[in-house]
């Protein structure tokens, strides 16, 4: 059973951003694959909602060069489709592959993904790896936040009352790079994140010319390792650097005991999957 | 809060009107109408019992509201086959015994169906990456991920897509 | 993949047509449909919605409870507290003949009066026009709470002074076993290992939460059709209420998966209670949430193994402890124990042998029968320590074992005499040949092979004296009727009285119809647990079916004249063996036969041997008809650097003694292995403080599609069993050793050991932490 609430049909993305201007207490509601259980279990409180059911402008994937932009209510399932994602974003391929079970994969969407603002989010670790940015529209008009800046805080995020997340972009990554994932969870199939690593190594002439390390599960929000990747920037990358870049993506770590796991096994993995992940990402591109 | 509204889904190719408001989901408005077909297990989207194709693709309708199947169409498992018109996973699952204490099979047949219709030649992993919404705790899945493999096989052989 | 041996030495069985072969089910068509209807899926015309309130907390006294609002819901028919409870406030765990000395209190109130002992526990029911309003009632039920100091372990719950739960001392059940001199074999030991082994708290997580809808009929019969593993429930419903037994019906549909959790009372006689009070049917679907809450899960066990052995692996002592947290009710804790006991020793022959069992009541989950039911825990503890001592003395751990099986003649735990075949060692031995080489460990992998062995029970203790009917008969026009009680919780419990009918009568077994599940018209078989549905309800259908045999074929002897032996019965026909030919269709024969008014039908009785207990000081006595051995094996992968654990191979080898449906059987395997594989790695309840955290199937995790390994059942036929056809029960036993066989191959493939369930990543990843840190300290 899930509690009564008002929900409102808009048909175009224009009636749904007059909707969110006109009152500050009602909330997005897309796949519904968080909300609804959120719902059911009285956790989530809003009782006051706009369906994006209906806005299929928002669905899709485009593609301008090297610049791919997801619509926010492209879902998990049409990341798995689309042709090229395995090379346009590999990391956010692989966690396709391990998010949920397929019929959420159907319906959860990439904007709720992102909004949803929980560290065990499974797209974000990948995104951040790939310079993603968000853009946020509204009544008054449209911006664009860098995904890195965009968690303020634990389920916060700098999305205002009166924004939708309308879709996500990135560049393409380099040729001469590799971009991967791992997901730790208690069971294989259908889980909760317990430590999330996602990287992205590029290299020119032996040398790791972008790195990026997302760490998800393991604090607050998903966030990007920053001095981990300073360790690896401009190097050539050999065993002492990684394991050095994985110990300092471990310490920028603030995870918690939980159910799942306790704080301390999600530092040591957090260290050993980095060091994991950079060593098989710099063999692929050295 | 939201009026309850009529809205017309067409079930199994049959349109069905009903009264609902806005909170109630696919899966209580559909049993309530009497598709006791589709199981309920965990109410969350965690167990797939009560998974149905929703214009064709697979979805929990725990976690659908009915609203926003209105004006779409609704497949149970008694839509993808009937007896004397069985679908070649019905027929499948019955031979390799991939169905044990039963309850999870409605929803395990609409997934793997749709499966099938997207990869008619699915690895191993496919399948075991495709099903992993359905839960079962009688089988071991073994005998499930045969049938699906048989029924991909005799799909083949009848040179239709399913 | 699967492989069937036939033992050389077995009686030369008939020619089996039908039993023994890959059968589709009966059940299957209907559930492949979605035309199989459970529990939940029946409407009634004025049918109301019940709710249940369940305690929120372990352990707190009740001040007051006050329905006031709630009653006044329009659309609310009924709300129910104790204090509405007139007849009387109280069920009992209904088990005919109790072990040990006295009547074990097993008393457990409907709803809670003055005070809740556990997380879950009923206080008030709710009957309303809808879901939604019954559950709007429960929001306005305003309970009046007083936590109280509880006790949340066996071990603390048994110090003086700790607050009580049950009875006087918290002690639900004792048992002891005091056999040879187990000085004198710890004395010839070469080794004594000690070791201490803990499990955890295991759901059951059926697909099917608890169901069902009651109502009062036009006769006044109180009527019920549940999601249950026992149609005798009526009984207990019946006395619960202070009705007679003959006006309770209890009907069981198809039931969604039971595996134990559906075997005591659940909802049943809530359901009952509203629909006599609103005089309307009352159906309750239990939330998942709730339904966590609503059975027991499996007991958690503390096993300490001390094993005296000689250099040469010959076991010479050994002393066992073991401990059940029961919570904050007795049910079946005593069962469970009596079970564990007998399956402390595996599958091994002890002479010297010394058990102190004790289940200990405390205010967490009341825990209840779970496949295995205590023979698991038991068993996986001794295989692990089988392994260690194989480490200790420098052993392979086969050739261990193998110096210490069982064999037929000799004495088991409690001093009875296995009479069956024991091909413990031919399914070790192929179990763990079919896993193939040990890959070499890679970069971040380790692997691991290993391999555990058991003895489980089949069929109820004996001292309860158990029995099963069935009535078996041919309609005028040659189809065949099964009428049997048995409840049909997934097995194809009732597909098996066909096939073992058909085959006996000469029907295929699709064309025979069994009226199965329903106390008033069909004869009592018992209940679907123990893995005795087959073995009893099987043999009470052969008995029958035998006996409808003989008479056609005596009539059948006059009218070819030849004598019985000479006739068969196969195909819907009855021919003479010898010349084919001369044949009549089963109808025409039926209707010869009873023209000349020959019964062509019966009603059977089966009774398994009854024993009259144990001795209380040695434990000495038959408990169990019979037992099944077996084996599993398992190849596992280990990630070093998270602990994750892959399983690749899992494989079942067992001695069924005959398949009746060898698909059936190979399903059981395959779920087994399954289901052992979630306990080895991945399934805990977490209770803090007695108040269960992990209620859900998305953080009580269960092994998914993802998680299957490859999965390969072989199956052995030795026809020793006393169940139709030389069968035995396999339910339980094939699930018996599947973790033993997981946790062995993991201490293989890091070279530690880890003694608590389950063996989570990071559990794994702090005993190779720990090795890592023992070697660098060298």
């Amino acid at each position: 059973m899930l509690p009564p609430f008002a929900l409102s049909q808009p048909q175009s993305l224009g009636d749904a951003l007059q909707a969110l201007a006109n009152d500050d207490e009602i909330q997005a509601f897309s796949g519904g694959t968080n909300l609804i259980p959120d719902l059911r279990s009285k956790r989530e409180t809003c009782r006051n909602f706009i369906s994006l059911q209906a806005l299929d402008e928002l669905r899709y994937i485009q593609r301008q060069g090297t610049r791919i932009t997801l619509g926010a209510r492209a879902t998990i399932t049409d990341i798995l489709q689309d042709h090229d994602m395995p090379s346009d974003a590999p990391a956010l391929y692989a966690a396709a592959g391990k998010f949920a079970g397929t019929m959420v994969r159907n319906v959860a969407t990439i904007g709720g993904n992102v909004c949803c603002g929980s560290p065990a989010a499974d797209t974000v670790p990948a995104l951040l790896t790939l310079d993603a940015e968000v853009s946020l529209s509204s009544a008054s008009g449209e911006r664009s936040v860098a995904l890195c800046d965009f968690y303020t805080g634990y389920k916060q995020s700098a999305k205002r009352a009166d924004e939708l997340l309308t879709s996500m972009s990135w560049t393409v990554p380099a040729e001469n790079s590799a971009n991967l994932f791992y997901k730790l969870a208690r069971r294989k199939g259908d889980a909760i994140t317990v430590t999330g690593v996602a990287v992205m190594i590029a290299a020119q002439d032996g040398r790791c010319t972008t790195a990026r390390i997302a760490l998800g599960s393991v604090g607050p929000t998903v966030f990007r390792a920053i001095n981990a990747e300073e360790i690896l920037t401009g190097k050539a990358l050999d065993k002492d650097i990684i394991e050095q870049a994985a110990r300092a993506a471990a310490d920028q770590c603030s995870p918690i005991d939980d159910i799942r796991a306790s704080a301390g096994y999600r530092l040591q993995t957090a260290f050993s999957l980095s060091r994991r992940l950079l060593t098989q990402a710099w063999q692929q591109v050295a | 809060m939201s009026e309850p509204k009529t809205i017309t889904v067409t079930v199994n190719d049959k349109i069905v009107e009903m009264v609902v408001p806005a909170h109630r989901t696919l899966l209580e408005a559909l049993r309530h109408e009497g598709f006791v077909e589709i199981k309920c297990g965990c109410e969350k989207g965690d167990c797939g019992a009560c998974a149905v194709l929703l214009d064709g693709e697979p979805v929990d309708s725990c976690l659908t509201l009915a609203w926003h199947a209105e004006g779409r169409e609704v497949t149970t498992i008694k839509g993808i086959g009937q007896p004397g018109n069985a679908d070649p996973l019905q027929k499948t699952f019955i031979e390799t015994g991939a169905s044990q204490c039963g309850y999870c099979t409605p929803g395990m047949i609409v997934a793997a169906k749709s499966l099938l219709k997207k990869n008619p030649n699915p690895s191993l992993n496919d399948i075991k990456r495709g099903l992993s919404g359905n839960l079962c705790r009688c089988t071991g899945y073994t005998r499930i991920f045969e049938a699906v493999q048989l029924a991909a096989e005799e799909l083949h052989a009848e040179g239709e897509s399913a | 993949m699967n492989q069937t041996d036939v033992s050389q030495g077995s009686i030369a069985n008939v020619n089996l047509r039908q039993v023994g072969k890959n059968k589709p089910r009966n059940d299957a068509p209907a559930k492949v449909h979605g035309k199989a209807v459970y529990a939940g899926d029946y409407y009634m015309e004025g049918m109301l919605f019940a709710k249940v309130l369940h305690s929120d907390r372990a352990c707190a006294n009740i001040h007051s409870v006050d329905v006031s609002a709630a009653k006044a819901l329009p659309g609310v028919h009924s709300v129910l507290t104790a204090a509405d409870l007139t007849a009387s406030n109280a069920v009992m765990t209904d088990l005919p003949g109790q072990t040990g000395g006295g009547t074990k209190d097993t008393k457990q109130p409907i709803l809670a009066a003055d005070k809740v002992r556990f997380h879950g526990q009923p206080i008030a029911l709710v009957a309303a026009e809808t879901y939604e309003l019954a559950e709007l009632a429960l929001d306005l039920i305003i309970v009046d709470y007083e936590d109280t100091e509880g006790i949340y372990d066996p071990f603390d719950a048994q110090k003086p002074g700790a607050p009580i739960v049950y009875g006087k001392d918290n002690i639900v059940a004792a048992y002891k076993i005091r056999k040879g001199d187990i000085e004198k074999g710890f004395a010839d030991a070469d080794y004594i290992l000690e070791n201490t082994f803990s499990s955890q708290y295991q759901e059951q997580a059926f697909l099917e939460p608890e169901a069902a809808v009651a109502w009062v009929d036009e006769h006044d019969i109180l009527n019920i059709r549940s999601s249950t593993q026992v149609i005798e429930h009526f009984r207990a419903v019946a006395d619960a209420l202070g009705i007679p037994h003959n006006r309770v019906h209890l009907m069981a549909p198809y039931v969604g998966g039971g595996f134990g959790g559906k075997e005591v009372m659940t909802i049943e006689v809530w359901l009952a209670l509203l629909a006599m009070d609103t005089k309307r049917p009352v159906k309750l679907i239990q939330t998942r949430e709730n339904s966590f809450l609503s059975h027991g899960p499996r007991h958690p066990f503390t096993i300490t193994h001390k094993t005296g052995v000689t250099k040469d692996g010959k076991i010479t002592a050994m002393k066992i402890d073991l401990t059940s947290d029961a919570g904050a009710y007795a049910k079946l804790s005593p069962y469970i124990l009596l079970y564990s006991v007998v399956g402390s020793t595996g599958p091994y022959r002890v002479d010297n042998l010394w058990v102190d069992a004790t289940s200990a009541a405390t205010n967490n989950l009341p825990a209840c029968a779970f496949r295995g039911f205590g023979t698991m825990q038991a068993n996986t503890a001794c295989e692990a320590q089988m392994e260690e001592i194989a480490k200790l003395i420098g052993m392979d751990s086969l050739q261990l074992r193998r110096r210490n099986f069982i064999q037929p003649g000799d004495p088991n735990t409690t001093g009875q005499i296995i009479r069956s075949s024991v091909w413990s060692d031919q399914c070790a031995t192929k179990a763990l040949a079919a896993l193939g080489q040990r890959p070499d460990n890679a970069d971040h992998l380790a692997y691991g092979h290993g391999v555990a062995c058991y003895q489980q029970s089949y069929g109820r203790i004996r001292w309860m004296k158990d029995s099963s009917e069935s009535w078996v008969g041919l309609e005028m026009d040659g189809t065949l009727i099964v009428r049997c009680a048995v409840t049909d919780i997934g097995a194809g419990q009732m597909s098996a009285l066909a096939q073992i009918a058909g085959e006996i009568l000469g029907v295929p077994m699709d064309e025979v119809t069994v009226y199965f599940g329903d106390g008033h018209v069909n004869p009592l078989a018992g209940t679907s647990t123990a893995s005795r549905a087959l073995y009893m309800s099987g043999k009470a259908t052969e008995l029958a079916a035998r006996t409808v045999r003989e008479n056609l074929l005596e009539c059948m002897a006059n009218h070819f004249q030849v004598s019985p032996g000479e006739l068969e019965l196969a195909d819907s026909k009855v021919f003479v063996l010898d010349n084919p030919e001369r044949y009549m269709s089963t109808k025409d024969m039926v209707k010869a036969c009873a023209a000349e008014g020959v019964h062509r039908h019966n009603l059977a009785i089966f009774k398994a041997p009854p024993s009259e207990g144990l001795d209380p000081e040695t434990g000495q006595g038959d408990v169990f008809p019979d037992f099944t051995y077996g084996a599993h094996a398992a190849q596992v992968s280990v990630d070093t650097d998270t602990g994750e654990v892959t399983v690749i191979k899992s494989v079942g080898a067992h001695d069924v003694g005959q398949a009746i449906n060898l698909r059936a059987v190979e399903g059981q395997i395959e779920g087994s292995a399954l289901m052992g594989q979630g306990f080895a790695l991945s399934e805990e309840l977490i209770l803090e403080k007695g108040v269960l955290k992990n209620g859900s199937l998305s953080e009580y995790l269960i092994p998914t599609s993802e998680d299957v390994p490859e999965i390969q059942s072989i199956v052995l036929e030795s026809r020793s069993g006393l169940g139709p056809f030389g069968s035995k029960g396999i339910g339980e036993p094939v699930f018996a050793p599947v973790a033993a066989s997981i946790v062995n191959a993991v201490a293989d493939a890091i070279g530690a050991r880890i003694y608590d369930l389950p063996l989570t990543p990071e559990k794994v990843l702090a005993a190779i932490n720990e090795k890592d840190k023992l070697q660098r300290g060298r």
